[in-house]
């Protein structure tokens, strides 16, 4: 009991600290809130281009495409406000020598450096998403169900999940490799794929991105969700992958803290 | 070679509260390194191939810490000593061998311990860059779950001991160095290590602030009865900290007792220095004791503590002397004897037939 | 003349460097696969029928060019140029006597070799699915080919260059990298080929220095100009870097005069 006091109160001390951050550089920030809220917008410019030419590409239609493209910005939006400023942090961390510092705490230490630093005004983007998923309902022609919306919710939850576990995974390499900042990028470039329609993926790329780097189950399968059109069977399965990613990523960190080796004095 | 310091006979286990003794058994941590070569044509090759080597950082340490000791953990650069305070404080695993800190298993991690310990850690910080260290403290007061209270009689008392004033309001990154030190010794010390490790803390910090951090340093452990392991290379330090040292070289102990007792053995003769009235030839200067250094007017020997008396007395009826003082031989030339010694030694000891 | 006696001494540790920290390369080379990540779904769009004369095999080979020009042409000098403003490092550079901006150069072209080297599978892998279909046939164009990369890398060093320069009187340029990033994204044909742009945009490409960076050497490359087309957006290519240059060295010159007034 006293343990998850300890870990809930420090998730609101490192919330305040984040949140004091953030004002200091309020301008950048909402400056970069904006520029997210523009990449969004982006984003849907070649998909809209394409499907001019092609009404359904992979078996999708552009309505149903702008869904795919609407989640991908909801975890677009966690990944880069939530889980990747801590990510960053925990690269310098490493790299000064400085994560001793969290590992002396007596606290969890991948709680520690999962809670180290929010950006809030990402969260912004959540915003947008919900835009696109208007529109997409309207070019589709019909709302979703709410036994879709609560599937796709929960799907999500999956989602995110997946997304932090293999993060996790990303991070504990980091502690071998020497210079790893560049791991983040590769992360976020790789994540991109998520844009599109899982069916989109032929062959080798389709196992990569459905097994090894599931963004068909973080993106798709909510939007397919929303669409009704996602079966039991694959919603079990979702989060069945979840899960065993948890659990591999949980142990491999454990695995990297038991290597560490810090930096010299 | 090892040596266990006489110590008065103390109650063998009185487990009082977590953290009361430090011990260490046949300690060993060997590394896995790859060599890095210069040169174009090496770092095309390495491309391809992946050779290693193994570094014993640590290789076979053993000593015992009672609760509220002072200790000094000397060493030549890459001797260890940092890397031995990682595994003290659970950062890092040992290759083979025990570890235990108040009964526990440091690397173990468990929170009973963690709460009872802290590593300081000189030119690294903890304090949150862009935010006044009051913030960094508020932090780790829910980490360590300092009840209010404390944290506040804390945080005064520990303001006041290091003279800090209102410069735990202003962000880190407006603070000098020492300041930021000093504010990095009350973050570490929020929830009241009852153990405290310490390696190089006043590393290129100014000769006031030093003393300032000492002084404090030695506050802490006669106010709270902490036991404190400190590595510097500064031996003024060290002098005027512990009592006891610890000397590890290439990874294994090369002595463990007082300080003075250390200075007796390794280098017993005492620094004789003469200010000089007249200029005299190095025969006259021959016969009072083996001549360190010449200056304008001075002359510093090496006289044996038995013949110290006679030294004296027959400089100060042949020459025309000024002024003499007499004192031991200076730590750092101590300790570079202690590894030059061992260094030899270990020569010798390769040497074949 | 100095500068010309060191520049090998440059490149070299500039390679060096790059050989030993290997593994981040190709992390490195990773982070620039939005041209892999873009040709599954124009792929699937050509599934049917070609595009506006993109058959599957066209895509395939616009998109793998496109990745391997992207490795031969990377910059990154501004974020370099803004980092050692904020340090204080660039002091360090302003006392050796060669212009930084060589060194910023070398840095990036000393990566180069490697890069190459570790995207030469793709740009194999590229010709064997499109049967060396989409190869340019001309050994003209082929003469022509290396100077279009080379400006191509050009036009970006000194945007970079240029960019890098604000940080000496913005506190940080970074943002300003975005936007022209963000120029690059769209016109550059990195996303979408320029040829598929829709009439209301098609134009507007052409007065914009980002598709010389990069849909121009990929359109040579891949055969999809004439040599009096290739010959005549060379020219403008050089042109663009001819402009950038000259803005580039005029902010630098500027700036730094004012670095050094303020201390820095």
């Amino acid at each position: 009991m006293s343990a998850l006091r300890r870990h809930v109160s420090v998730l609101g001390a490192s919330a305040r600290l984040s949140f004091l951050l953030a004002m200091q550089y309020r301008w950048d920030f909402l400056l970069d809130g904006v520029m997210s809220v523009l990449w969004t917008a982006a984003a849907v410019i070649p998909l809209y281009l394409v499907f001019e030419e092609r009404p359904v590409i992979a078996g999708w239609g552009y309505g149903e495409a702008l869904l795919v493209i609407g989640w991908f910005t909801v975890l677009d939006a966690l990944l880069k406000g939530a889980i990747n400023p801590s990510l960053v942090t925990v690269i310098e961390l490493i790299r000064s020598g400085t994560l001793d510092f969290v590992l002396l705490k007596p606290a969890d230490a991948q709680f520690l450096v999962s809670t180290a630093r929010f950006r809030p005004w990402r969260l912004i983007s959540l915003v947008s998403a919900f835009g696109i998923f208007a529109y997409a309902f309207s070019v589709i022609g019909r709302g979703p169900t709410w036994g879709g919306v609560l599937q796709a919710v929960a799907m999500l939850g999956a989602g995110v999940i997946t997304l932090y576990s293999v993060w996790i995974l990303v991070i504990s390499v980091a502690f071998r490799a020497v210079r790893i900042d560049n791991l983040r990028y590769l992360f976020e470039a790789v994540f991109e794929a998520g844009r599109w329609p899982s069916s989109v993926f032929k062959g080798v790329l389709s196992f990569f991105f459905t097994f090894v780097i599931p963004l068909a189950l973080m993106t798709t399968y909510p939007a397919e969700a929303l669409l009704g059109t996602l079966s039991w069977e694959r919603f079990i399965g979702g989060w069945v992958g979840a899960l065993i990613f948890a659990v591999i990523s949980r142990l491999t960190w454990k695995r990297s803290i038991s290597n560490y080796t810090s930096a010299s004095s | 070679m090892k040596r266990r310091a006489m110590r008065a006979a103390t109650p063998a286990e009185t487990e009082g509260s977590a953290g009361a003794q430090i011990q260490v058994t046949d300690l060993k941590k060997h590394f896995r390194v790859q060599p890095r070569a210069a040169g174009l044509r090496a770092s095309f090759k390495a491309l391809f191939t992946r050779a290693q080597e193994t570094v014993r950082a640590v290789d076979g340490v053993t000593f015992s810490i009672e609760a509220g000791e002072r200790v000094g953990f000397l060493g030549p650069n890459g001797a260890g000593k940092t890397t031995t305070l990682k595994m003290l404080s659970g950062l890092l695993h040992p290759t083979s061998g025990t570890v235990r800190v108040g009964g526990h298993i440091p690397q173990r991690r468990e929170a009973a311990l963690l709460d009872q310990i802290m590593l300081v850690m000189g030119q690294k910080q903890q304090l949150v860059w862009d935010l006044p260290p009051s913030d960094t403290f508020l932090l780790n007061r829910a980490i360590y779950q300092v009840p209010r209270p404390q944290f506040a009689d804390t945080v005064a008392e520990l303001t006041e001991l290091l003279d800090l004033g209102d410069l735990v309001n202003k962000p880190t990154r407006e603070l000098s160095l020492g300041e930021r030190m000093k504010c990095e010794f009350v973050a570490a010390l929020i929830h009241r290590p009852k153990v405290l490790f310490m390696d190089e803390p006043t590393i290129g910090l100014d000769v006031s602030t030093k003393v300032k951090v000492r002084d404090f340093i030695r506050d802490y452990n006669e106010r709270y009865g902490a036991t404190l392991m400190l590595t510097s290379h500064y031996m003024d330090d060290v002098a005027a900290l512990c009592p006891r040292v610890i000397v590890i070289d290439k990874g294994q102990l090369s002595y463990d007792g007082s300080l003075e007792a250390l200075i007796k053995k390794v280098r017993p003769e005492k620094r004789l220095t003469l200010t000089l009235q007249r200029e005299v030839d190095d025969d006259a200067l021959a016969a009072i004791g083996h001549i360190v250094e010449r200056t304008e007017g001075q002359v510093i020997f090496r006289v044996a503590q038995d013949a110290l008396a006679e030294a004296v007395s027959l400089a100060l009826s042949t020459l025309d002397v000024s002024d003499f003082t007499v004192e031991a031989a200076p730590l750092e030339e101590v300790m570079s004897e202690l590894f030059s010694n061992a260094k030899r030694r270990a020569e010798a000891d390769e040497e074949p037939g | 003349m100095r500068t010309l006696r060191t520049l090998p001494a440059l490149f070299r540790l500039s390679m060096a460097k790059a050989m030993a920290y290997r593994g981040e390369l190709i992390v490195w080379m990773l982070t620039s696969t939005m041209p892999l990540i873009m040709l599954p779904l124009w792929h699937a769009v050509a599934e049917q029928a070609p595009l506006a004369g993109f058959s599957q095999s066209r895509f395939t080979a616009y998109f793998l060019a496109g990745f391997v020009i992207r490795q031969m042409v990377g910059n990154w000098a501004s974020w370099t140029i803004n980092s050692e403003v904020r340090t204080g490092a660039l002091n360090r550079r302003l006392l050796r006597p060669i212009h930084p901006m060589w060194a910023y150069a070398t840095e990036s072209l000393a990566s180069i070799p490697v890069r190459s080297l570790l995207a030469l599978p793709v740009a194999v892998l590229a010709l064997a699915l499109t049967q060396a279909g989409h190869l340019a046939r001309h050994p003209l164009l082929w003469v022509m080919a290396p100077l279009a990369i080379l400006g191509a890398w050009a036009i970006g060093f000194f945007a970079h260059v240029a960019i890098g320069a604000l940080s000496l009187w913005m506190h940080q340029s970074i943002k300003v990298v975005e936007v022209w990033s963000a120029g690059f994204f769209i016109f550059s044909g990195y996303l979408v080929p320029v040829a598929l742009f829709p009439s209301w945009l098609r134009s507007t490409p052409d007065w914009l220095p980002f598709q010389y960076q990069h849909g121009f050497p990929i359109d040579l490359v891949t055969g999809a100009l004439s040599v009096e087309q290739a010959a005549h957006a060379l020219g403008a290519q050089w042109l663009w870097v001819a402009i950038l240059a000259s803005l580039a060295m005029l902010l630098w010159g500027r700036g730094i005069k004012r670095y050094g007034a303020y201390g820095g």
